[in-house]
């Protein structure tokens, strides 16, 4: 692993800033810059798959990332990296937890998907048409209150209505979503834990690729 | 079965605390206006327009709802003030249903960062009631004397409404508990910093974020023990209680580094100072703890009781805190919401069976009853608890 990968998986977020400086500054190219950073985000997700790590290294280390593409960003050609997967994400319609969607959203990105986050309180409809307009393959819905089954239910049975559902995987998330509820909306996966979430995203990115 | 008194509701829930079997296994529902006016045909914003007509217990709609359950063995009586919930709970941007949010949607708080960097140097200099007699009003829009001036008469209405609501549940036969919530100095900040902002101060700010803490904790303790009393729960059929809000500061979230160190320190010293002065502590524990509940045995054993919501392993945590302390919990929201009566009831059972052997359980819900939550399977929670029995000899 690179100085650069190592300093974000141990969340040295000056260390990250310093090296990313140096090396647009010597010339690196910055898709290669962005390739040490996902791969420091890998092995952060694999501190925390075995147990060394916990949310709360997650978030750090997805702010470290988030800080280090601002840098990137404006230097990153727009066709650079290939194809990406494309995630639509967002809080449903009636609720407005956003936390576990802005964890999952940022960790996502660290890893290479192109995420598309709708917000919280986002009415069936946007779910939708962000599919339809961008082509996702995958949409990952979370909520916190139980009325939010409905609406994830809704955006479900959306889907289906527009000829998608089986253009795309569906993965709902937050602290009161279980089995039952997999089951209820129709959805494809369910998690209440945020790294787990995105692995289950990368097990059907790596298949569909 | 002989029918139920004061006596013998009081006398069984007694006993789930002090981790000796009880008759049967008490239940209790954490409810609140949101299912009730759901459940009778009323907008969750109707609550906001007539509040008294059926939000607290004690009132005529909460009453006719707890009535047709079937009742349950002690009833929550006397909370905070707003003057006292200004300063023990986060400040929050609320979204009210009815004003911010349609008419039918529960209310809800948003996380947004209300606390900034500046903010904490204030609390290090002026500690945490001072710093929100301020800042609370000024955040609300409104100037701080004449806000206080208004709340501290409200507080006043406020009180005396509590005394009559614990005598009233006492002369229809059901005991009570009460005094008021308290959010922990770290659920405090993470929820007025934004618990992605207050995360990453932890890792880079530890020492200031300790010294925040270091500045909050007496007043928070210091308040709670004061409005608790002043709530008047208490006699031979009151319990005085103080709910700690915890949610964000366990294994979930955090390694213990931090749960050590920004947390549980915090939480043995309410602890401790409240059962000082004869409260019960209720922990109330959101997502899951599961690692940090052999911490819990530090604590004064049977003085106490912790809310579990389904996402702490409940198993795990009985046999951790077998002699410790009794665990009120564990129906999950989406089984009383989507779940059938008889899987409320299996698992009601399995309760009973494994958490319930030699006492120290109470049927519960660990959070709030959920708004959408099946009439028949709130019904099936409270006539478990009463009807299965395996440990009665």
């Amino acid at each position: 692993m690179s100085e650069l990968s190592s300093a974000l998986a141990n969340l040295e977020e000056e260390k990250v800033a310093r090296i990313i400086k140096q090396e647009l500054g010597t010339g690196k190219d910055s898709m290669g810059v962005l390739t040490e950073l996902r791969k420091g985000m890998d092995e952060v997700g694999q501190r925390y798959k075995k147990g060394e790590y916990f949310l709360s290294e997650l978030i750090v280390s997805g702010e470290i990332f988030k800080d280090a593409m601002k840098v990137l960003e404006p230097t990153l050609k727009k066709d650079g990296g290939g194809p990406a997967t494309k995630v639509v994400i967002g809080t449903v319609k009636g609720d407005i937890h956003n936390i576990g969607k802005d964890i999952v959203a940022t960790l996502l990105k660290g890893v290479g998907f192109e995420v598309y986050d709708l917000g919280i309180d986002v009415p069936v409809k946007a779910f939708v048409d962000k599919v339809v307009e961008t082509k996702a393959t995958i949409v990952g819905m979370s909520g916190l209150l139980t009325p939010s089954f409905e609406s994830m239910k809704e955006t479900v049975d959306a889907l289906k209505e527009a000829g998608l559902r089986n253009k795309v995987k569906v993965i709902i998330g937050g602290g009161v979503v279980t089995e039952l509820v997999q089951r209820h909306t129709g959805a494809d996966a369910f998690t209440d834990d945020a790294m787990e979430g995105v692995e289950i995203i990368k097990k059907w990115s790596a298949k569909s690729n | 079965m002989t029918a139920d008194t004061i006596d013998t509701r009081l006398a069984r829930v007694k006993a789930a605390i002090d981790l000796k079997p009880p008759d049967h296994t008490p239940v209790c529902l954490s409810l609140d206006y949101k299912f009730v006016y759901r459940y009778k045909g009323l907008k969750q914003a109707d609550y906001f327009r007539n509040r008294g007509l059926g939000g607290r217990s004690g009132s005529s709609l909460f009453i006719d709802v707890f009535n047709e359950l079937g009742g349950w063995d002690f009833v929550g009586a006397g909370g905070n003030t707003t003057r006292v919930r200004d300063i023990l709970e986060a400040p929050m941007i609320i979204r009210v249903p009815g004003k911010d949010i349609p008419e039918d949607e529960v209310i809800q708080w948003e996380e947004v960062e209300v606390l900034t960097h500046e903010h904490y140097d204030q609390i290090i200099k002026v500690g945490w009631i001072k710093f929100m007699d301020d800042f609370y009003p000024r955040f609300r829009g409104y100037d701080p004397a004449e806000y206080r001036a208004r709340i501290d008469a409200r507080a006043v209405k406020e009180l005396a409404a509590m005394k009559p609501g614990q005598e009233m549940w006492n002369r229809m036969g059901y005991p009570v508990q009460g005094g008021g919530d308290v959010f922990s100095p770290l659920m405090m900040l993470s929820t007025a910093r934004t618990m992605i902002k207050f995360t990453v101060d932890l890792y880079r700010i530890p020492d200031k974020v300790q010294a925040v803490m270091d500045a909050m904790i007496d007043d928070l303790i210091t308040l709670s023990i004061k409005a608790c009393k002043a709530a008047g729960v208490g006699g031979p059929y009151g319990i005085p209680t103080k709910s700690v809000i915890l949610e964000r500061g366990g294994g979930f979230v955090y390694p213990l580094k931090i749960f050590e160190r920004f947390e549980f320190p915090y939480l043995k010293k309410m602890v401790n100072a409240f059962v000082n002065e004869g409260i019960t502590p209720i922990l109330h524990f959101d997502s899951d703890w599961t690692l940090n509940m052999p911490y819990l045995k530090e604590l004064p054993h049977r003085k106490f009781f912790i809310q579990l919501d389904s996402k702490t392993d409940i198993f795990k945590t009985k046999e951790i805190l077998r002699d410790t302390c009794c665990i009120m919990g564990d129906v999950a929201p989406s089984l009383l919401s989507l779940g059938t009566k008889e899987e409320v009831g299996a698992y009601c059972r399995k309760l009973i069976d494994v958490v319930g052997k030699g006492g120290g359980l109470i049927l519960g819900v660990g959070c709030g009853v959920p708004v959408d939550s099946k009439f028949e399977n709130l019904k099936m929670m409270i006539d478990t608890a009463r009807e299965y029995n395996p440990h009665h000899t």
